[in-house]
């Protein structure tokens, strides 16, 4: 280590242009991976709320035009739980339909487009995300002849109030068969998503809503399962005490109902069993290929610092001649010369990259104030750069080193220069 | 000193003495550059024994260096042997050569070459770190070194806080450190001043004195006196000099 800082400080100007070289590759670096691998982990944790140990089993949403629509009544979920006898399933049937609401208080504003889910006080656990002001629905609630008591998502309750904590308390008007309902808000769920928008791509707009967008519970209105309608569910959710019975469940569920990940079985006729996680999984791997572009860009961005340090290095070996031919005449070997060249290469290089580890981590920060772009900053991923900077700084000696180690002392001596 | 002379040039002679220290039979070394070729040294023989002082002395582009080069494991000879304490050194690989060069010679330069930015008890240190010697063991011959051609006092100094005599003998002190049992000089005293130079010369003579035979190339009749014998290259060819004045 003393040898490679006495290199740095033999040569400060060309050392501030490797180490500034260096700090640029490992800033993108930073940025690169904080951003990637940053998206994906919080995406998997924010994915993660919305139910890692559930299975809905619901009618196939592209159902085939004249295709029996099959049945779901507490037969079928009578079924469901004698399957999953011995798993510890909780099984939790809701009605789902989509309806104008709009603030009470607020005469003037325009209805809008949400979706009621009626369910009984269990469905609170099929949603891993916390409330965030006032309570769940409890059986209380449903005992009303017209149960009045609502529970607001946070998409919701923001679209309605201008705050979201001001909304407990206050009434919600929706239209139910023609008529308008009016429900008190009794809580606000906490919003899962740290990055909203990104998910709002997922979301198409104010009618057209998809299985994605309502498990990722966007403007979803919770009201008492006796809310309305008797008749068929729309879906039924089971939640399972951990990731093994789930995978079990799914297993004899799919005995008998079709599973989603069997496409065609998204437009036929039979149930449909969808393991909530697996789909979670596939949105991993998606944003994953999103991340690709900028891997791409950061690989060139250290190619490109490379070949810049190797020719400074290159730079600095030729000026060198002399010392490298003096120490072989002293006894270095050709091994020796390559590893202090690689040696005083990769401290300049690594601690360039230790100096561009708060840049990069400043710039993702400025991105993320003006875009708005998800970043995560872990020490896994300052290891990862250093590492990074650590391979840059071989990288960029190989070509020198071996030129100094193919230096002939004799030769130099002579004053023939090589 | 060598305890009986002896003609160098006369390899009879060395096998005789059963001490040969560098022997050269034949060896030659011809530079190629595409279709020309440079005869630097024509084949030559040549015996070195333990205690020997020769000055080599000749034009430039003689070929004096390229003998020197040959001797110092620097170069290999491209027709003959070479022998180093009776062991063929002409083929050996670099990573051999390398250690020989550690372990049996020492070198010292006309431009002295230090490292500038060392000290120098690091610049005369530098041979003991090749040769895997300890910080501390390293650091403690390299003083003594120091101490042993003055420079006691110059410890930390580096070489541009030194006059060219005393780099010299930071020089001297590098090659000496490693207790070599032949002393290669080129031109050792031909960028000092006559003072300086003397002083150079005492040392190098004292270490001659020990056992350690010195081969040194000279261009100055006055500093080839010094040495027991004088050789003279002309054109590749080595032969007798003339006699010390
Ligand atoms: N690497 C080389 N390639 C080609 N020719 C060389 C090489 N090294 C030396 N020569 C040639 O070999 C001859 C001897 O060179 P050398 O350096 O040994 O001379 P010298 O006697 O030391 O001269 P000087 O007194 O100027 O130092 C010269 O003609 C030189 O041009
Ligand atoms: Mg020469």
């Amino acid at each position: 280590m003393g040898e490679g800082l006495r290199h740095v400080a033999r040569h400060p100007l060309r050392s501030i242009l490797t180490a500034f070289t260096s700090a640029i590759a490992i800033a993108v670096t930073v940025n690169v991976i904080s951003l990637s691998f940053g998206m994906q982990a919080d995406i998997a944790g924010d994915v993660d709320l919305f139910g890692r140990r559930t299975i809905d089993v619901g009618v196939p949403p592209a159902l085939a035009p004249g295709a029996p629509v099959p049945a779901l009544g507490d037969a079928e979920v009578a079924r469901m739980s004698e399957l999953l006898v011995g798993l510890e399933p909780i099984v939790v049937p809701r009605r789902q339909r989509a309806s104008p609401v709009r603030a009470a208080a607020d005469t003037e504003a325009v209805p809008q487009r949400m979706q009621l889910v009626a369910a009984p006080p269990a469905y609170v656990e099929t949603l891993s995300i916390p409330l965030a002001y006032g309570r769940w629905l409890v059986e209380a609630d449903d005992a009303l002849p017209a149960p009045n008591a609502c529970v607001l998502d946070h998409a919701a309750a923001a679209r309605l109030f201008a705050d979201p904590a001001a909304a407990v308390g206050a009434e919600v008007e929706l239209g139910l068969d023609g008529a308008l309902r009016r429900m008190r808000v009794v809580g606000v769920l906490a919003d899962p998503m740290r990055y909203r928008e990104l998910f709002e791509i997922f979301d198409e707009g104010e009618g057209a809503r998809t299985l994605t967008s309502s498990l990722l519970s966007f403007r979803n209105v919770y009201v008492p399962a006796r809310t309305f309608g008797g008749g068929a569910y729309t879906g039924v959710s089971i939640v399972l005490p951990d990731d093994e019975a789930v995978l079990e469940a799914q297993a004899r569920l799919i005995r008998v109902w079709a599973d989603a990940s069997d496409l065609r079985a998204l437009s036929g006729s039979s149930l449909i069993v969808f393991v909530r996680r697996q789909w979670m999984e596939a949105l991993g791997a998606s944003t994953m290929q999103g991340s690709m572009l900028g891997n791409i860009v950061w690989l060139l961005i250290v190619l490109v610092a490379a070949v810049m340090i190797s020719t400074l290095n290159l730079i600095t070996v030729r000026e060198r001649y002399d010392e490298v031919a003096l120490r072989r005449c002293e006894g270095a070997r050709r091994v020796d010369i390559a590893m202090q060249i690689t040696f005083e290469g990769m401290t300049t290089a690594v601690i360039g990259g230790l100096a561009g580890l708060p840049i990069g981590y400043f710039g993702a920060s400025v991105m993320r104030s003006i875009v708005g772009f998800p970043f995560r900053f872990e020490l896994r991923y300052a290891i990862a750069a250093t590492g990074v900077a650590v391979l840059l700084g071989l990288l960029s000696s190989v070509v020198p080193a071996r030129h100094a180690a193919a230096l002939q002392p004799a030769r130099v001596l002579g004053r023939r220069l090589r | 000193m060598s305890p009986v002379p002896h003609d160098p040039l006369r390899v009879e002679d060395c096998d005789a003495g059963g001490e040969a220290l560098a022997l050269l039979e034949g060896a030659a070394r011809t530079y190629r550059s595409g279709a020309v070729a440079v005869e630097a040294l024509q084949p030559v023989n040549l015996c070195v024994r333990r205690g020997d002082f020769l000055a080599v002395m000749g034009p430039s582009g003689s070929g004096k260096s390229t003998l020197l080069h040959v001797l110092g494991c620097l170069d290999r000879p491209t027709a003959g042997r070479y022998l180093l304490d009776g062991r063929d050194v002409s083929a050996l690989a670099d990573r051999e050569l390398a250690a020989v060069r550690n372990a049996t010679i020492g070198f010292v330069f006309q431009r002295f070459h230090l490292l500038a930015d060392e000290s120098a008890v690091r610049n005369v240190a530098l041979p003991l770190l090749y040769a895997g010697v300890g910080r501390v063991e390293r650091a403690r011959r390299a003083a003594e070194a120091l101490e042993s051609v003055g420079l006691g006092p110059r410890m930390a100094h580096r070489p541009n806080q030194m006059s060219g005599g005393e780099q010299q003998r930071v020089a001297l002190a590098r090659a000496l450190v490693k207790r070599p049992r032949l002393l290669l000089a080129d031109e050792p005293t031909g960028n000092l001043d006559t003072v300086s130079g003397e002083r150079v010369l005492s040392l190098i003579q004292a270490e001659n004195a020990q056992g350690t035979a010195v081969i040194m190339i000279t261009h100055d009749p006055e500093v080839a006196a010094r040495a027991e014998t004088t050789l003279l290259m002309r054109d590749g060819r080595l032969m007798a000099g003339p006699r010390p004045v």
